[in-house]
C-alpha cells in the first residue's frame, strides 16, 4: 500500500518538473504592458509585436506578449490570457479582439482595476476601452483596395461600358474591421469613381472562409474556378485578410487552367512579404497588395499604452507625440495611423515583414 | 450464386456509388459551371489529400483503433517541409522526409497504445496537445516567401490535360491501397485485430506489432497528404491540418467501415471522400452561402450512417449484439 | 471490496497531484493566491467546461462518447440568443435555450439506441449537423446576450474590490456536482450505468432497459449543456458559431483525466471533479506565471498522459489479479 502512493508520488513530482522547464522570470518592477494579438503564429502580428518590442526597449518598459494560437483565435482563450494579466496588475492592456462585445466585460473588469486599456488593429466596444490605436479609417482602406483593383481592372480595359464583376473574400464574419470595410467598400460602389465594379451577388460573391487554412485554400480555389471573362464570371477578386489574399496568389498559380492573366485581377491585404512572389510573377494576375506599417503599428500601440500610464495623455488629449512617428492625431479616443499603403513589383522589395 | 450477387449489389459501396452518381448528374443540370476544369481540378486536388489521409485513418480504424492527432501531425509535417524547403530542398527530397516525419510521430501514438495501453482516442488527444503546442514553440509565426523549387507540386507539376499532378500520387496511393488491403497477409491481420482482438492473438497474430506497423504504415499516409497541403502555397503557417482530422474520419466512416474495426473497405472510403470534398465547392456553384456548408456535410453523414443502419438491421433478423467498447 | 480501495488510491494521487500543482504555481507566482483570483477567475472561467464533464462522465461509463456537446452548447445559446433578441423576452429565450438542448441531446440518444450506430459515429455527424446548423442560421454573425443570461453569468455576489467574491454560477454548478456524485455513486439508476459499461449485453438479459437508460443520460446530457450554454452566454455577452469547437476535447480530456475509463464500466464521478479542479489550476496559474498558451498546451497534454499511463499500470495490475476480469477488459 505505502509503495504504490510512492509511485503517485512520482508521477506527481513529474508532473511538477514539467512545470519548473516552463517557468517564466519574475517580472521587474517597472511599468509593464501586455500586448493580446488576435492569434499568434502568422506574420502580420509578428510585425506589430515587432514594432511593440521596439517601443518597448525605447521606453525601458516590460513587455508581455501572447496570444492564441491561429486554430483556436476564440474569445475565450483571449479571456483567459487577460485575467491572468489582471491579477498581476499590469499598468497596461493592447489587444485586438477577435470579437467586439465578447472581451467586453473583462475589458471594463480591467479598467475598474485600474488598468488601461488600448485597442489597436481591430477595435471592442467603446465604453470598455480608453484608446483605440487604428490603422486605418474604413474608408481609407476601402478606397486603398478598390483603388488597387480598379487601376489594374482599368488598365485590363474596363470602364462604365464594359463593367466587371468583383468578390470579395473576408475573414470569418464576425470581425468589426471585415465589417466596417466591406460597408465602406459598399458606399465607395455606389460612387462614379468605382461604379464599373460591381458584386453580383452578395450570397456566393462575399465568402466567408474562416482562419481554417485548407479551407481558405480549397473556397480561394473555387474562387479562381468562377474567374474569367464574361459576365457570368468574376474579373477581380480582393481579399480582406492577410491569409486569403497569398491563398487567392497561390490557387491561381496551381490552378488547371488559369484565368486569363489580361482580363482577370486580384488584389487585397496581405504582408508585403507574402505576396512578393507572386507579385514579381508577370504572369499572375496579382500586381499589387495592400497594407498599413505592422511594426508602426505595435510602436504606435505600446506609446500610446505608455503615455496613458504615465498620464503625458488622457482619453481627452487631441494628439500624441509618438518617439520616431512623430505628432498623431485623436480623436474621440482613436488614433489614427496613416493611410493605406499600396504596394507593387516597384517597392515590394523595400519592405520585409 | 443468385443471393450472393444480391448481397454485392446491396453492398455500401454500390449504394455510395449511386449517392455520388446522382450528385454529380444533378450538379451537371443545376450548375454545369460546377464541371469548369478549373474548379474540377481544384475539387480533385482537395480530395487527393482527403483521400490518402483517410486511407491511413481507414488503416487505423479497421484495427478499432482511432487517431485524432492526424491534423495536429499534419500541420508538425508541413512546417518541417517549409524548413527544409526554404534550403531550397526540391520535392525528391520533401516527399520522403515527410513519409518518415508522418511515420515517426504515428508511430510514437501506436507506442502509447500498445506499449502504455492507452485507449487509442485519449492516447492521440493527448498528443495532440503536445504536437500542437510543440510547434508554437518552435516556429512562432510561419515560414514564408518559399522558393518555387518548394511549390513545384502544386504550380508546376501538371499531367496532360492540366491535371494536377497531386491527383497521380493519389491514384498511386489508392490502387496500392485497394491490392493491399484486399490481397496482402498484413491487412488480413488488421481485420482481424479488428472483429476480435483476443482470438487474433490466440491465432498467433502478435497484436501489438501489428498495431504498432499500422500507425506507422498510416503516418506514411498523413506524411504524403501532408506534402500536397503543405506545398501548396509560399507561407506555411502553424495551423496547416487542424481541424482535418475529423474531415478523415469522416470519409472513413461514410465509406462503410464500422468504427468498432473489424469490417468496411477501403472502396468505400474513396466514395465518401469524394462526397466530402465536393460539398463545399458543389453548394457555392450552387448559390448557396458557404455557412450551410457544415450542416449539409453532418446531414449527409448522418443519413447515410442511418441507411446503412437500417439495412443492417433488416439483413440480421438475430438479436443484435451491442458492441461492448463502444468507441475504442 | 479490493477494487474499492483501489478507487480511493486513484483519487487520492488526483489530489496530490493538484496539492503539488497548486502549492508549485502559488510559491511560484505571488499573484495566484488572491481569492479574487482564485474563485472569481480561476473557478469561475472553468463552471461551463466542468457542469459538462458531469453528464459526460455518465456517458462515457456506459461506454458511451459524445463529441457534439460543445455543439449543442453553441447552438443552443444562439437559437435561445436570437428568439430573446426577437421577442424581447428572456423567459422565451432560456426555454428555447432548455427546449434545443433537450432536443439535440434526445436526437444522439434515439440514434445511438434505436438506429445503433456506435455513439462516437453518431455524435461525430450530429457535431457537423449542430455546427453547420449554428452556422447556417446566425450567417456567421455574433448572437448576443439577454438579461437572464447576463445574470447567468456575471452576477458576482460582492463587487470588485471585496476580498471575497462568488460568481453565482459556481453555486449551481457545485449544486449540480453534488447530483451528479449522488445519482452516479449512490443511486441505483447509478450502478446500472457501470454495469451497461461492462457488459450491455448481461444487463438487458436481466431485463433492464438500456436503450432507455441511455436515451436519458444523452437527454441528460444535451440538458446540462443548455444550462451551460446561459451562463456562456451571459459571461460572454455574444457568442459565434465556432465557439465549441475545443469545448469537445477539453470535456473529454478532463473526464479522463478523472480516471474515468474510455472503454466504460470503470470511473469514478469525484475523480472527475478533481480532475476540473487540476484543469483549472493549470488554465488560469500557467496564464498568471506568463507561460505562453502553447507551453500550457504541452503541460496539459503531459498532465493527461502521466495520469494516463498511472491509470493503465494501475488498472493493469488490478486485471493480473482478478483473471476473470481478463475476459470482459479485452472486449473493449
Amino acid at each position: 500500500m505505502k509503495k504504490r502512493t510512492l509511485k503517485w508520488l512520482c508521477a506527481a513530482v513529474l508532473g511538477a518538473t514539467a512545470l519548473i522547464g516552463a517557468a517564466s522570470a519574475a517580472m521587474a518592477d517597472d511599468v509593464t504592458i501586455a500586448m493580446l494579438p488576435k492569434f499568434k503564429g502568422e506574420n502580420y502580428f509578428d510585425a506589430c509585436k515587432g514594432g511593440a518590442q521596439e517601443a518597448a526597449e525605447e521606453l525601458g518598459i516590460t513587455l508581455l506578449y501572447d496570444g492564441p494560437s491561429q486554430d483556436q483565435a476564440t474569445n475565450q482563450k483571449q479571456v483567459d490570457i487577460l485575467e491572468g494579466w489582471i491579477a498581476q496588475g499590469v499598468d497596461a492592456i493592447c489587444v485586438s479582439p477577435n470579437d467586439p462585445t465578447a472581451i467586453a466585460p473583462t475589458l471594463q473588469k480591467a479598467q475598474a482595476m485600474g488598468i488601461k486599456v488600448i485597442t489597436f488593429d481591430a477595435d471592442a466596444q467603446e465604453d470598455s476601452r480608453d484608446l483605440f490605436i487604428n490603422q486605418i479609417t474604413a474608408d481609407a482602406a476601402a478606397a486603398g483596395l478598390l483603388n488597387a483593383a480598379a487601376q489594374d481592372l482599368k488598365a485590363k480595359g474596363y470602364s462604365n461600358d464594359n463593367p466587371a464583376n468583383i468578390a470579395l473574400v473576408s475573414s470569418s464574419g464576425t470581425d468589426a474591421n471585415q465589417m466596417a470595410w466591406e460597408k465602406a467598400i459598399d458606399v465607395l460602389l455606389a460612387t462614379d469613381e468605382y461604379s464599373f465594379m460591381v458584386i453580383k451577388n452578395r450570397d456566393t460573391d462575399v465568402i466567408y472562409p474562416g482562419t481554417d487554412e485548407t479551407k481558405v485554400n480549397s473556397e480561394c480555389a473555387t474562387m479562381i474556378g468562377r474567374m474569367g471573362e464574361g459576365e457570368d464570371k468574376i474579373q477581380a477578386a480582393i481579399g480582406l485578410s492577410s491569409m486569403a489574399t497569398p491563398a487567392l496568389g497561390a490557387q491561381y498559380e496551381s490552378a488547371a487552367e488559369k484565368p486569363d492573366v489580361e482580363k482577370t485581377a486580384l488584389t487585397g491585404l496581405a504582408t508585403p512579404n507574402a505576396l512578393k512572389t507572386y507579385i514579381k510573377d508577370e504572369t499572375n494576375p496579382l500586381n499589387s497588395g495592400v497594407l498599413w506599417s505592422c511594426a508602426d503599428l505595435g510602436y504606435l500601440a505600446i506609446q500610446g499604452a505608455y503615455q496613458m500610464v504615465t498620464g503625458d495623455i488622457t482619453s481627452e488629449s487631441t494628439s500624441i507625440e509618438a518617439g520616431r512617428l512623430g505628432e498623431k492625431v485623436i480623436e474621440n479616443k482613436e488614433c489614427i495611423l496613416g493611410d493605406a499603403l499600396i504596394f507593387n513589383a516597384e517597392n515590394v522589395d523595400e519592405f520585409d515583414y | 450464386m443468385n443471393r450472393r450477387k444480391k448481397a454485392s449489389l446491396m453492398s455500401t459501396e454500390f449504394f455510395l456509388a449511386v449517392f455520388l452518381l446522382v450528385i454529380l448528374v444533378f450538379m451537371r443540370i443545376a450548375a454545369k459551371e460546377f464541371y469548369s476544369k478549373n474548379n474540377f481540378m481544384s475539387l480533385l486536388n482537395t480530395y487527393s489529400y482527403t483521400l490518402i489521409a483517410s486511407i491511413g485513418m481507414e488503416m487505423i480504424i479497421l484495427t478499432s483503433n482511432i487517431d485524432v492527432s492526424t491534423g495536429a501531425l499534419i500541420s508538425v509535417v508541413c512546417l518541417l517541409l517549409a524548413a527544409i524547403g526554404k534550403l531550397g530542398a526540391p520535392f525528391a527530397v520533401l516527399l520522403p522526409v515527410a513519409m518518415a516525419a508522418g511515420a515517426f510521430l504515428s508511430f510514437l501514438n501506436g507506442l502509447l497504445i500498445t506499449k502504455l495501453k492507452i485507449p487509442a482516442i485519449v492516447a492521440t488527444l493527448a498528443t495532440t496537445q503536445i504536437f500542437q503546442g510543440s510547434l508554437n514553440m518552435v516556429s512562432e509565426g510561419s515560414i514564408y516567401d518559399l522558393p518555387a523549387s518548394y511549390t513545384w507540386l502544386a504550380f508546376k507539376a501538371k499531367l496532360p490535360g492540366g491535371i494536377p499532378a497531386s491527383v497521380l500520387i493519389c491514384l498511386i496511393c489508392t490502387v496500392f491501397g485497394l491490392i493491399f488491403m484486399k490481397y496482402s497477409r498484413f491487412s488480413r491481420k488488421i481485420y482481424a485485430i479488428g472483429n476480435n482482438k483476443t482470438s487474433a492473438r490466440l491465432t498467433g497474430i502478435n497484436v501489438e506489432k501489428t498495431i504498432l506497423a499500422t500507425y506507422a504504415f498510416a503516418g506514411v499516409f498523413f506524411g504524403i497528404s501532408a506534402v500536397i497541403i503543405g506545398t501548396a502555397g509560399q507561407r506555411v503557417t502553424t495551423t496547416m491540418g487542424s481541424g482535418l482530422e475529423m474531415t478523415f474520419i469522416a470519409a472513413v466512416v461514410l465509406g462503410g467501415t464500422s468504427s468498432a474495426g473489424g469490417s468496411g473497405t477501403l472502396l468505400g472510403t474513396v466514395f465518401g471522400a469524394f462526397i466530402l470534398s465536393m460539398i463545399s465547392p458543389a453548394i457555392n456553384y450552387l448559390g448557396i452561402s458557404s455557412n450551410w456548408s457544415d450542416a449539409i456535410k453532418g446531414a449527409v453523414i448522418l443519413i447515410s450512417v442511418l441507411v446503412s443502419a437500417a439495412r443492417n438491421i433488416k439483413k440480421k433478423r438475430v438479436i443484435p449484439s451491442v458492441s461492448g467498447g463502444g468507441v475504442s | 471490496m479490493k477494487k474499492k480501495t483501489f478507487r480511493m488510491t486513484f483519487n487520492l494521487a488526483l489530489f496530490l497531484i493538484w496539492i503539488v500543482i497548486f502549492l508549485f504555481i502559488g510559491l511560484r507566482s505571488p499573484y495566484f493566491f488572491k481569492p479574487a483570483y482564485l474563485i472569481s477567475t480561476m473557478l469561475r472561467n472553468i463552471v461551463e467546461i466542468g457542469m459538462v464533464a458531469l453528464p459526460m462522465t455518465m456517458i462515457i461509463l456506459t461506454g458511451g462518447i459524445d463529441l457534439s456537446v460543445g455543439n449543442i452548447l453553441v447552438l443552443s445559446c444562439m437559437l435561445g440568443g436570437m428568439s430573446a433578441a426577437a421577442t424581447g423576452s428572456s423567459v422565451v429565450g432560456i426555454l428555447v435555450i432548455a427546449l434545443v438542448g433537450l432536443l439535440c441531446g434526445f436526437i444522439n440518444g434515439i440514434v445511438i439506441t434505436k438506429a445503433k450506430i456506435p455513439p462516437m459515429i453518431t455524435t461525430l455527424s450530429t457535431m457537423y449537423l449542430y455546427l453547420g446548423i449554428a452556422r447556417g442560421i446566425s450567417q456567421g454573425n455574433s448572437v448576443y446576450s439577454f438579461p437572464a443570461a447576463a445574470w447567468m453569468g456575471n452576477t458576482i455576489i460582492g463587487s470588485y474590490t471585496d476580498p471575497v467574491q462568488l460568481p453565482v454560477q459556481i453555486l449551481f454548478y457545485l449544486v449540480l456536482a453534488v447530483v451528479f456524485v449522488i445519482a452516479v455513486q449512490k443511486s441505483s439508476f447509478g450502478r446500472k450505468l457501470f454495469a451497461i459499461g461492462l457488459n450491455e449485453n448481461a444487463v438487458r438479459y436481466c431485463g433492464i432497459d438500456t436503450d432507455r437508460i441511455k436515451i436519458i443520460v444523452y437527454t441528460v446530457s444535451g440538458l446540462v449543456c443548455a444550462l451551460a450554454s446561459i451562463i456562456w452566454l451571459g459571461r460572454f455577452t455574444s457568442v459565434k458559431y465556432d465557439a465549441g469547437t475545443s469545448f469537445n476535447l477539453k470535456v473529454i480530456t478532463i473526464v479522463v483525466l478523472g480516471g474515468t475509463s474510455i472503454n466504460g464500466g470503470v470511473g469514478d464521478m469525484k475523480g472527475t471533479l478533481l480532475a476540473t479542479l487540476i484543469i483549472a489550476t493549470l488554465n488560469s496559474g500557467l496564464t498568471v506565471m506568463n507561460i505562453p498558451i502553447d507551453a500550457q498546451t504541452i503541460i496539459q497534454g503531459v498532465v493527461l498522459l502521466i495520469s494516463l499511463i498511472a491509470f493503465s499500470i494501475a488498472s493493469q495490475r488490478a486485471r493480473s489479479r482478478k483473471v476473470i476480469k481478463v475476459v470482459s477488459q479485452e472486449k473493449g
